[in-house]
């Protein structure tokens, strides 16, 4: 679902920063995939198939880097921001950094015994957060050998989000007990915490002034945290019945892109552009189902799967 | 009549239905046989959910009157490994309503019960519902204690038409149940008023 989420989410950004769109590339995919995961470098596609396989293909070749089959039970897969590494984490707790370009053999290690379901590169893609489910969240060093720094632990549950500071001296990680707790990275003690939240936070995301933390969940709003205090400033207006899946703010930093899943799972998820001055909001509306989408280059791409062809575009 | 365990081993030892071939006093061999019978797998882990609340109401009684749904009634009691009672847990549980909804905004099908020291709960509730994003009917809980690891799981219902009555064949079609324990029988029980479905859910819990 998270992935249908950041696919909605870059459809978001498309339709508000963009006017047009040429098409870059057609690619044939190995399988029906409802959605997939484009690498930072517009290189490489992760596709997942209906069958539950997951196919890692070069762009716009098609031809296949990488496949997991579905008794491989990959489960979450995220792209280093630089797309030099793919990480992807199974069911039986083991992560894989995959090599996203050149040839370096990939690493493989057994971080937990319980399914990794959350993933998070620090920007300079040398810190990997790993997330198993209802299990303390782990930070990994990822040097010739990857090294667990430090382990981050929960009252119960497992990390649900986390997001560091553009100076990358904080980390903000919400768990499935409700809190928000803030780490130093240089020493990963615990420096502050936020109890306020009777609800999950399941996205988090700093601004870029470093300033505010913005966090969002199952109580269907935004909320606006003091970074350096860790206390609430203020609350954007709820979205009835939704939870707050996905939060980034756009590059004019004046707005914030925000997906919402339906609470009861019979709606697709929907896309919010607020401003962040005034609390207000605009929906997007979309013509097309998109499949896929990431920044490549400083441009937006977005893919459209059709059968087994899927088209890629790049935003104007 | 009942025996004690030294004094059943002890009448069998003696009219040869039992061959000791061992040191051990009696006493100690039933002593030890006690415990091996009284000791208890932990609950297996089902996951929390994306819907937990902090600060839910302390009550055992989740339905209201007029609540649409059959009425469940779940009871149990929270031992450790061993088969000891654990004294002082905290039992969190939430649900669905009946329509497979969770009360985001309050705390509808949301408690908190305190077993106390004989370590028994019962709550009463009715049969969630199912909801797009799950398969089986489920309740959640959240269970902690002092000395104890905290306990997260799921309770099932044999009875759900997802199982088509074969929960040991088909338990494995919601992918979240790691354990066929977790799919727990359902009595029905009728008085003059009403039928309630009654479960049965022993929590065990490991020690720290």
């Amino acid at each position: 679902m998270c992935q249908l989420i950041t696919t909605a989410f870059v459809l978001l950004g498309a339709l508000s920063t963009f006017g047009s769109s040429k098409p870059v590339a057609k690619v044939q995919l190995p399988c029906d995939s409802s959605y997939q995961d484009l690498s930072p470098s517009g290189t490489q596609l992760v596709v997942h198939c209906k069958d539950h396989s997951v196919h890692v293909v070069n762009v716009p070749e098609g031809t296949e880097r990488r496949v997991f089959s579905a008794d491989q039970h990959a489960n979450s897969f995220l792209y280093s921001q630089d797309g030099s590494w793919l990480a992807v984490g199974f069911e039986n707790g083991t992560v894989e950094l995959v090599r996203g370009q050149g040839t370096a053999q990939s690493k493989r290690w057994k971080a937990s015994s319980r399914r990794i379901d959350m993933l998070y590169f620090f920007p300079d893609g040398k810190t990997l957060v790993v997330g198993p489910v209802d299990s303390p969240a782990q930070i990994w060093e990822l040097g010739d050998t990857p090294a667990l720094r430090a382990s981050l632990p929960f009252e119960f549950g497992g990390l649900n989000a986390c997001a560091v500071s553009p100076d990358g001296k904080l980390l903000v990680a919400a768990g499935d007990d409700t809190v928000l707790r803030w780490y130093d990275t240089a020493t990963w003690k615990k420096t502050l915490e936020n109890r306020e939240f009777l609800l999950e936070t399941f996205a988090l995301t700093f601004t870029p002034d470093g300033k505010h933390v913005l966090a969002g969940g199952a109580d269907s709003r935004i909320t606006v945290i003091d970074a350096a205090t860790g206390r609430e400033v203020r609350q954007f207006p709820p979205e009835a019945d939704s939870s707050v899946a996905f939060i980034d703010v756009l590059g004019d930093k004046q707005h914030v892109a925000t997906v919402y899943f339906d609470n009861a799972g019979e709606k697709p998820p929907h896309e919010l552009l607020w401003d962040i001055a005034t609390a207000k909001s605009a929906a997007l509306k979309t013509d097309v189902p998109l499949t896929c989408g990431a920044v490549v280059g400083g441009k937006l791409w977005v893919c459209s799967a059709e059968g087994k062809t899927l088209t890629m575009s790049q935003c104007e | 009549m009942n025996f004690t365990r030294r004094e059943l081993l002890e009448r069998c030892a003696a009219f040869g239905a039992v061959t000791l071939v061992t040191s051990m006093p009696l006493l100690v061999l039933a002593t030890e046989w006690d415990e091996a019978e009284k000791k208890r797998q932990p609950t297996p882990f089902c996951e929390l959910g994306p819907f937990y609340k902090r600060k839910a109401p302390n009550t055992s009684m989740m339905r209201v009157p007029g609540d649409s749904g059959m009425p469940l009634a779940v009871s149990g009691v929270v031992y450790n490994t061993r088969g000891e009672v654990v004294p002082n847990a905290k039992v969190e549980i939430w649900q669905t309503d009946n329509a497979g909804h969770y009360d985001i905004e309050g705390y509808r099908y949301r408690a908190v019960v305190e077993p106390g020291a004989k370590g028994s709960y019962a709550v009463e509730s009715v049969m969630p519902g199912h909801y797009p994003t799950r398969v089986c009917q489920h309740v959640h809980y959240l269970t902690t204690a002092p000395g104890h690891k905290t306990l997260i799981t799921q309770l099932y219902f044999a009875t759900d038409p997802v199982f088509d009555g074969n929960p040991d064949k088909n338990y494995t079609r919601d992918p979240l149940i790691s354990s066929r324990e977790l799919v727990r029988p359902v009595m029905i029980k009728s008085d003059p008023k009403q039928i309630i479905a009654a479960v049965n859910f022993d929590l065990v819990m490991e020690t720290l």
